[in-house]
């Protein structure tokens, strides 16, 4: 990347940030919910405050999350427990509880038909009815199926093989396997982007940018060493990066995939959510904290939550005031 | 509890991000990562656990000894057995072996319809208290350990592991982790089973197992310390221990079988609450089973039990062939 073109994007960045302070100030409050994946607890941190109201005992290990393709339900799978609980995404109350096997990292299709369930422990890849929660097919994949992206129509699934290298495409209209490909060291987060899709290995230094009909690796990015996760930004114009070795986070710009920044962020960071005011919220699994970054400054705001924090939900609409008392 | 947990997560997770991370990616071992964390949890609480012990057990022992040796080496290779018990590669073992056993059978339960068991979903109230919860988990456990303990003493095959346990005449509190593999393995095997049973969360309450842990070394420590009545019929204390190892109660006359609480030993009538502090040993073990080094102890207590399961065998064929 040129000086320029880097710059602007920089520019960008505090632009967003400056924003970002704007509406923070006037935002009337929102809330965090925090999976705590080594106490059996979620987090409820109120965004405006900073402060953590609640923690939400579950029964063994939360990791992550799905929306509910209508947006009124939001599924927290308990890994350890063995159940995925359907929370209201606005005051987080328990609707019910769902038993599935091994629920670690979730997605519901784009189209809003079925619910893909990783089950990292026992080697396998669900696919459920999104409207029922019933099982359609069980895919074994070893080993350690993990992260999860989809096609945009809805139409393949890809999951990453955390502990053989490789990933795997289902066609979830035929219901079979389409390929299953060596793409890099313990491969974890990966996403589509622009018809690619863009996978962290985190035994590796950064990127693999992968083709989705073949499997192949078309290209490798270096963000850092340990890269776990990747996101896009809301505005899908930066790409960030989580190295868990390197301690750092990275910007990419979206198009090039060139680094725009990297920003120092410690204690093995993790899950992303980012707020409305432009500030990254990371989970932070070794140091029982969230990051709160800036990307314009840098600076780094600590919040403490549970132990192990993995999953983070954010939802800006919510308030404190609504929280719900049923928990 | 979250404070008091957070020095040894923050310790835990101190090590896991600048010396195993870094050393799990220099050696392509990254996606052992996950593990290596559950490892650092242990090795944390492990060695507090060990540091715990020493500064209180240890002034114990110097101030009120049962017994005084004028060499003690032969205590040297139990503090090897707790390093690699509560620090070392062990717990990391067996927290693997245990955490994917539960993930496989709770799974394999929840895709037949059922509901995987656990204490929480059997009381519902304990929901969201995890001191009672975990102190219901600790009852059911130390019942379970007392079985197992007391089953020990009576077949010669087991006793045979269990009396390298037995046969150190100096007892201190390093001495709680003194097994033979293969005993510690069916003990393994038996806490396994009653913890799939009742859905015991690994890791969940680090800092309560950490001092159960710490009163099991307790009560082996060769001090002069009893709990008072009630005490004493509350807590496994060092006086109640000792009973178990004394000379007199080697192999299947012991008494005092429980680990933590003594309520199974009044239970099943094998309490003994005498005020005496005998000394300890099995005068039927071997030498090295007493005062080898950690392989000579292994190999003699694997000897013995050959020895023991081929004494019984011809017996039992003889008893058929009557």
């Amino acid at each position: 990347m040129s000086f320029s073109r880097r710059h602007l994007f920089t520019v960008a960045l505090v632009g967003t940030a400056g924003l970002a302070a704007a509406a923070r100030a006037a935002s009337a409050g929102g809330l965090v919910l925090v999976m705590n994946s080594g106490e059996a607890s979620l987090s409820v941190v109120d965004m405006r405050t900073h402060a953590e109201l609640r923690r939400i005992p579950v029964l063994r290990e939360p990791h992550h999350w799905a929306l509910t393709p209508d947006g009124r339900g939001l599924l927290v799978g308990d890994t350890g427990g063995n159940e995925l609980l359907d929370l209201d995404p606005g005051t987080f109350a328990l609707r019910r509880r769902v038993p599935v096997a091994d629920p670690y990292q979730l997605g519901f299709s784009p189209d809003g038909k079925v619910l893909t369930v990783s089950g990292n422990g026992r080697n396998q890849v669900d696919i459920y009815d999104a409207a029922t929660l019933k099982l359609i097919k069980r895919f074994p994949l070893a080993r350690t199926p993990s992260h999860l992206a989809y096609a945009p129509d809805g139409g393949r699934v890809f999951v990453t093989l955390q502990d053989n290298g490789r990933m795997a495409a289902i066609d979830l209209r035929a219901l079979g396997v389409l390929w299953v490909e060596p793409i890099g060291r313990v491969p974890a987060g990966v996403l589509w982007l622009r018809g690619k899709l863009i996978v962290a290995l985190m035994g590796d230094d950064g990127l693999a940018v992968v083709d989705p009909a073949t499997g192949r690796v078309e290209r490798r990015i270096r963000t850092g060493a340990g890269a776990h996760q990747v996101y896009p930004s809301p505005d899908r114009r930066v790409l960030w990066v989580n190295n868990r070795v390197a301690a750092t986070t990275v910007a990419l710009d979206a198009t090039t995939l060139a680094e725009i920044r990297s920003y120092r962020v410690t204690g093995g960071p993790d899950d992303i959510a980012f707020a409305p005011d432009g500030t990254l919220w990371i989970t932070q699994r070794f140091t029982r904290s969230l990051a709160l970054m800036d990307p314009a400054t840098g600076h780094i705001e600590e919040i403490a939550v549970g132990r192990q924090p993995h999953g983070i939900f954010m939802n800006p609409a919510a308030d404190a005031a609504t929280l719900s008392a049923s928990n | 509890m979250q404070s008091l947990t957070l020095p040894f997560d923050l310790a835990a997770g101190w090590l896991q991000e600048h010396a195993i991370l870094p050393a799990l990616y220099a050696l392509g071992l990254m996606n052992w990562e996950e593990v290596a964390f559950g490892w650092a949890l242990f090795a944390v609480y492990g060695a507090t656990q060990v540091a715990l012990t020493y500064a209180i057990c240890l002034p114990l022992e110097l101030l009120w000894p049962v017994e005084r040796w004028p060499d003690s080496r032969a205590v040297t290779v139990d503090i090897f057995y707790t390093l690699v018990s509560r620090v070392g590669l062990l717990p990391l073992v067996t927290f693997v072996l245990f955490y994917r056993a539960q993930v496989f059978l709770n799974g394999w339960i929840t895709d037949q319809g059922w509901v995987p068991p656990t204490l929480e979903r059997a009381l519902p109230f304990l929901f969201g208290h995890p001191v009672p919860t975990f102190l219901l988990y600790v009852i059911i456990l130390d019942f379970s350990e007392y079985w197992r303990h007391r089953l020990s003493h009576v077949f010669d095959w087991w006793y045979s592991l269990h009396a390298l346990h037995h046969a150190q005449r100096q007892m201190t509190f390093w001495s709680d982790d003194r097994n033979h593999l293969l005993d510690d393995m069916i003990g393994f095997v038996w806490f396994m089973a009653v913890a799939l049973l009742i859905g015991v969360p690994p890791m969940q309450f680090p800092l309560l197992v950490l001092l159960l842990r710490f009163v099991e070394s307790l009560s082996h420590a060769n001090a002069r310390l009893r709990f008072g009545w009630l005490g004493e019929r509350l807590l496994v204390s060092p006086r109640f221990h000792r009973a178990h190892h004394g000379l007199m109660a080697a192999g299947i006359a012991s008494v005092n079988y429980g680990g933590v609480l003594p309520w199974w030993d009044i239970l099943f009538r094998t309490a003994d609450f005498g005020t005496i502090y005998v000394p300890t040993g099995d005068p039927s073990a071997e030498e090295a089973l007493a005062t080898g080094g950690y392989a000579r102890q292994q190999m003699a207590g694997a000897r013995r039990m050959v020895r023991a399961l081929g004494a019984a065998l011809p017996a039992r064929t003889g008893r058929i062939a009557r």
